[in-house]
């Protein structure tokens, strides 16, 4: 499996990071999928209590976070007979609107494609190590003990 | 000539539990005769770290672990609270 694994500590735009992995499959000669599935996650506007959401901050255990990411998307990917993975996750500041996590799988069909996106999705995020603390207009902040509702 | 001796643990807390403990990173003395006995359910009670140990997840070496897991010299121990990326 083609596999890609970025962490970003600026800003990214998923669809020309995408674009990009694209471009280099074809380079490599892959020929590429007749399924694609891909999820965008952005930061919310507002906290989990309600009150507006000034930033995102998004810790990692360096090292572990990527070695982690790396099993968790090979494990999925050959479960599911994937032919291309792509992960890229944001660390740091993360403002409302801007993305945090691209998931996009490659496959022979819809349905291995949908299934290891959404599967990985989960996995990422219970069992790599990210921790998020969520920023209020009026300095506070809080750390997220769990994960939002699927 | 082997390896130069590592006679210690390095310990590492993360996010809200390295703010309620106060620290981020610690060295705990172990060497080759004592390291055998030492957990992280002994290293957590031993630095009266914040809270029930079975709030957070444990790493050695960046790979998740069991409390009981017998520690060795050299070791990297986290103490992880709940995880929440993507």
């Amino acid at each position: 499996m083609h596999l890609k694994i970025d962490l970003h500590p600026e800003t990214f735009e998923p669809l020309v990071c995408l674009e990009q992995w694209q471009r280099q499959l074809a380079v490599q000669g892959y020929p590429g999928s007749a399924a694609e599935s891909l999820f965008i996650g952005r930061v919310r506007p507002a906290a989990a209590d309600g009150a507006p959401l000034v930033a995102l901050e998004l810790e990692h255990y360096p090292g572990m976070t990527e070695r982690q990411l790396r099993q968790l998307a090979t494990a999925c990917g050959q479960r599911h007979g994937a032919g291309s993975c792509l992960v890229q996750h944001r660390i740091g500041r993360v403002l409302p609107g801007e993305a945090i996590v691209l998931v996009a799988i490659g496959a022979d069909r819809r349905g291995p494609a949908q299934r290891c996106c959404q599967e990985l999705l989960e996995a990422l995020k219970h069992e790599a190590p990210f921790w998020k603390r969520e920023w209020r207009r009026d300095g506070s902040s809080a750390w997220v003990t769990g994960n939002t509702p699927l | 000539m082997g390896e130069p001796t590592v006679d210690r643990i390095r310990i590492l807390l993360f996010a809200g539990l390295r703010e309620q403990a106060g620290w981020g990173e610690r060295h705990w003395p172990a060497s080759a005769v004592t390291a055998t006995t030492l957990t992280p359910r002994q290293l957590w009670q031993a630095l009266q770290l914040p809270g029930p140990l079975d709030s957070v997840r444990i790493a050695i070496n960046q790979q998740f672990a069991e409390p009981d897991t017998p520690l060795q010299p050299g070791d990297e121990l986290a103490f992880l609270p709940p995880i929440s990326g993507g």
